[in-house]
């Protein structure tokens, strides 16, 4: 409980300014990106540093008070979203960039840094951070870690813990902790790539260290456009088949196409199936392998390609792929932004699958999808004012995930699962598997503070197929009881 | 050893009298697929006999000695369960041997890409359990990088899966991270799934050849700076000679324009075409090379990438009562092979492990005279974050059945 004299501890060990109680400045930290989960925090915190935040923490080990660390708080899954009489620990005021060491290729910074401007503290040498989820201008290093975040250009250079060579950390008891190095494989368990992804549940990144990766020569997007999603995730697997890597590999359905065109104009061709393709690397192999890819798409029926022929307009392309989610607004009053994973040769059968299951609910699925890795975002959309239908999309939605699984995939490629998907992780892992999980989240949170009631499955929830119940920690320890 | 003929039966119940056998000091057991792997664990574990997991035993001198009750052989488990080839991905039982797994993925043009040392004995699980990696590092990462998901047996017989066959996937912690270079002392490694590439076609090697290693300082680092995206990229030295090699994925049209930037990077420095048996430099040092196991260490260091060929350089001069060789790779990881007295090994050994620690980097000892075993740690002091370690350690081996002692700060 956060009562007025535990507040004036808090208050004590921050800047003035640095707690935040008042009710209405509360709501602002409600919810993150996903939006019908909310708890409106007991308090927010703004350290300005480490041992700020290393304070903070230690005051919510010593009375138990559940925290959740926030960055821009654009998080999908519902990872930000506040425990009740929990604290928020924001990180709006450490946004500094501390080291920049082109040789070695690292920066360091802190986690309220956001993920565009690391690339812009290192574009004048030539060099760019490579994981690029789609809300990089705004969102959070933070956040990036918490949720080991992706991106459309992950397939070939990997995702935020390929980039994250070492972290300071508070630990759940406020125990200050450096994981990983700035040089390769330290003696000791990989800490570092066990923090990365586990979504604020083991504990505060206050400091981390960065890859930096050299430009390429040169860079070459390609847009082919198809007559039906079958033919453009052929070319996919033609493609990957012949041996190339593409930096990127992406396709967006009509639905899609319709909704970015009415948001940023990218004069997308309009057809069923939209693939944008993009190679980098030395300038002789990459137009070599653009020939190949031309072919490939030729050979699968595509009938018009397009090769951006400037920066201004490969930007376009991708500002309109970028824009998906947020552009669904225009074909839809409400919508729900799914994240499952599958095998990418079995593309065709689950799109065709989940025409059937939205058609049996009478709901329009729009997919836009980095096909290259075969992570899907399945856009349910529905509208809230029509009785019931919210609870249809939801359904539908979490039953997309199981068929992921089902097809020997994930149910979440880059959004984490946060408090969205705790039930399906239950579908996805066995008990012991997630008691094992369980064993690292109990050495690092014995109490269970560090954002509780997440990631981890809890009680089922009506009408879901879910796995076997995993007690959380807090309700084992009879912290907290789920009703 | 605490070893009954009771343990001995009740093992042969659960694998068979033929896959129970002694040897002077321990029994080794071998289980034919992961439930009697789960249940040769619950056994020893509820009977406080400490294990060691054994795949083909190439790298089973690294870390601190352990003395186990029992050998747990993973040599029966050695298939290569499913090559989903048009997904990339593959599925692979941890005592399959790396070249075999290699072969099977080869029939498609694919590879899991990094290459291990002895690939014929190394055992996939062994490859993993002691974090190897090579020069293809530098293009495609490490383990961490190509490991997607991971069967793992705990020491009480729990058998859990993380990650799965995908490669994009953030559901649940990443347990195989966990598993990745704990050398067999938080689970048993019992089957991996991999993210594939293909095999690279057409490269090329280069080398820069000169006497002096810090003399590549630049070119390495123009190197690293440039866009030629290098697949690998080393320093071979010995106290005469230094060579940086380059290896460019090199069409034939790209030949000539490569040779004038590499012309450029080598500044004066002599350029010419190299055979691709550069590569196996580090196998080449790691081996005994004929030398008694009482007059040589092996050590693995890794460095800031600026601090390389300054090292080397610094390897170069060790005093000539020891024999160096050394081979970094351009990522900061190195491969010093040392041949001189135990003596005289010692302190070298003392003496580097605090330059490099001083340089923020760190220094493993994968092999030593086992006289220096007793004064010399392994690994070195423990790191600051021990206590969770040990925590760790505690959660997944509460009686510190697997590999005990053999880790970092005595786990």
């Amino acid at each position: 409980m956060l009562t007025p004299a535990i507040l004036a501890e808090f208050a004590a060990v921050v800047e003035p300014g640095g707690l935040i109680t008042e009710l209405n400045q509360l709501q602002t930290y409600e919810c993150d990106g996903l939006t019908n989960f909310r708890e409106v925090p007991g308090a927010v915190l703004l350290p300005r540093s480490t041992e700020e935040v290393q304070a903070i923490v230690r005051l919510c080990s010593n009375y138990a008070i559940p925290f959740v660390a926030r960055g821009a708080g654009t998080g999908l899954s519902g990872g930000a979203l506040p425990a009740a009489g929990g604290i928020v620990i924001s990180f709006a005021r450490m946004t500094r960039i501390l080291d920049v060491d082109i040789v070695n290729q690292r920066v360091t910074v802190e986690p309220g840094v956001i993920n565009a401007h690391v690339t812009a503290a290192v574009a004048a040498q030539g060099y760019f951070y490579a994981p690029d989820p789609s809300s990089q201008p705004v969102c959070t290093i933070g956040g990036n870690v918490a949720e080991n975040a992706g991106g459309a250009h992950c397939l070939k250079y990997g995702f935020t813990v390929t980039h994250v060579m070492g972290l300071e950390v508070v630990l759940p008891s406020g125990e200050l902790l450096m994981l990983g190095a700035s040089t390769l494989d330290a003696p000791g368990y990989d800490l570092a790539g066990v923090f990365v992804g586990s979504e604020g549940t083991l504990g505060v990144a206050t400091k981390i260290i960065l890859r930096i990766v050299k430009r390429p020569e040169t860079v070459r997007t390609l847009l082919a456009a198809f007559d039906s999603i079958r033919h453009a995730g052929k070319t996919v697997s033609d493609i990957i088949a012949a041996g190339m890597l593409p930096s990127a590999v992406e396709m967006m359905d009509s639905l899609c196409i319709q909704a970015a065109e009415a948001a940023v104009h990218p004069k997308y061709p309009v057809c069923d199936a939209l693939l944008l393709v993009e190679l980098d690397g030395p300038t002789a192999e990459v137009e070599a392998q653009m020939q190949q890819v031309r072919s490939i798409c030729n050979a699968n029926s595509s009938w018009e390609i397009r090769v951006a022929q400037s920066e201004a307009e490969r930007q376009l392309i991708w500002k309109g792929r970028k824009a998906t989610f947020a552009a669904m607004g225009r074909i839809s009053p409400n919508y729900i932004v799914q994240d499952g994973v599958i095998p990418r040769t079995a593309l065709p059968e689950v799109l065709e699958e989940i025409e059937r299951m939205a058609q049996a609910v009478q709901l329009r699925v729009a997919n836009v999808f980095h096909a290259g890795d075969g992570n899907l975002h399945p856009l349910v959309l529905y509208d809230r004012s029509i009785a019931g239908q919210e609870d249809i999309a939801l359904d539908l939605s979490y039953r997309i995930l199981h068929l992921c699984v089902d097809k020997g995939g994930s149910i979440t490629g880059e959004h984490g699962v946060g408090r969205e998907k705790q039930q399906a992780m239950g579908y996805m892992f066995s008990e012991p598997d997630l008691a094992t999980m369980q064993r690292v989240r109990i050495a690092f949170d014995p109490a269970g503070i560090a954002n509780p009631d997440k990631l981890f499955p809890r009680t089922k929830l009506c009408g879901e197929k879910t796995g076997p119940y995993t007690p959380h920690p807090l309700e084992v320890a009879g912290v907290a009881e789920f009703f | 050893m605490n070893f009954s003929p009771a343990h001995r039966a009740a093992l042969a119940a659960l694998v068979g009298e033929e896959f129970v056998r002694d040897d002077a000091v321990c029994v080794h057991v071998a289980p034919a697929d992961v439930t009697q792997l789960a249940a040769i664990l619950r056994y020893a574990d509820a009977h406080a006999l400490t294990v060691m997991p054994l795949g083909g035993g190439t790298k089973i001198g690294w870390g601190n000695p352990v003395q186990p009750a029992l050998v747990l052989a993973l040599h029966r488990m050695n298939a290569v369960r499913e090559h989903a080839w048009q997904d990339m991905t593959c599925t692979v039982q941890a005592g399959c041997t790396w070249a075999a797994m290699q072969r099977a993925l080869a029939q498609h043009g694919q590879c899991v890409a990094l290459d291990a040392l002895w690939p014929e004995q190394a055992t996939v699980g062994g490859v993993i359990a002691t974090n190897d990696s090579d020069v293809l590092r530098l293009k495609y990462g490490g383990l961490r990088d190509l490991i997607i998901g991971m069967t793992v047996v705990l020491a009480d017989g729990t058998i859990a899966k993380s990650g799965g066959k995908v490669v994009k996937n953030v559901a649940g912690y990443d347990l195989h991270k966990l598993m990745t270079g704990a050398f067999g002392t938080l689970g048993v490694i019992a089957e991996v799934n991999f993210r594939l590439h293909p095999i690279e076609r057409s490269l090329q090697t280069w080398s820069i050849k000169t006497s002096d290693a810090f003399a590549l300082d630049k070119p390495l680092r123009a190197l690293l700076d440039s866009q030629l995206a290098p697949v690998s990229a080393q320093v071979r030295c010995n106290p005469r000679e230094a060579v940086l090699d380059v290896r460019l994925a090199s069409l034939d049209e790209q030949k000539h324009s490569q040779q004038l930037a590499l012309e450029s990077i080598a500044g004066g420095i002599s350029l010419a075409l190299a055979d691709d048996g550069v590569w196996g430099e580090r196998q080449r040092l790691a081996g005994d090379g004929g030398v008694s196991d009482s007059e040589r260490a092996v050590l693995k260091i890794s460095l800031p990438h600026d601090e390389l060929c300054n090292f080397l350089a610094r390897v170069q001069h060790i005093p000539p009562e020891i024999s160096a060789q050394a081979v970094a790779q351009s990522h900061g990881l190195l491969l010093l092979a040392l041949v001189g007295t135990e003596n005289a090994l010692a302190r070298i050994l003392r003496t580097l492990r605090t330059e490099v620690t001083e340089l923020g980097g760190s220094l493993f000892v994968q092999a030593m005279p086992a006289a220096l075993r007793e004064s010399i740690d392994a690994w070195g002091d423990a790191p600051a974050t021990i206590t969770l370690m040990c925590e760790i350690k505690k959660q997944f081996d509460p009686n510190r059945t697997l590999n005990p002692g053999r880790f970092v700060g005595g786990i």
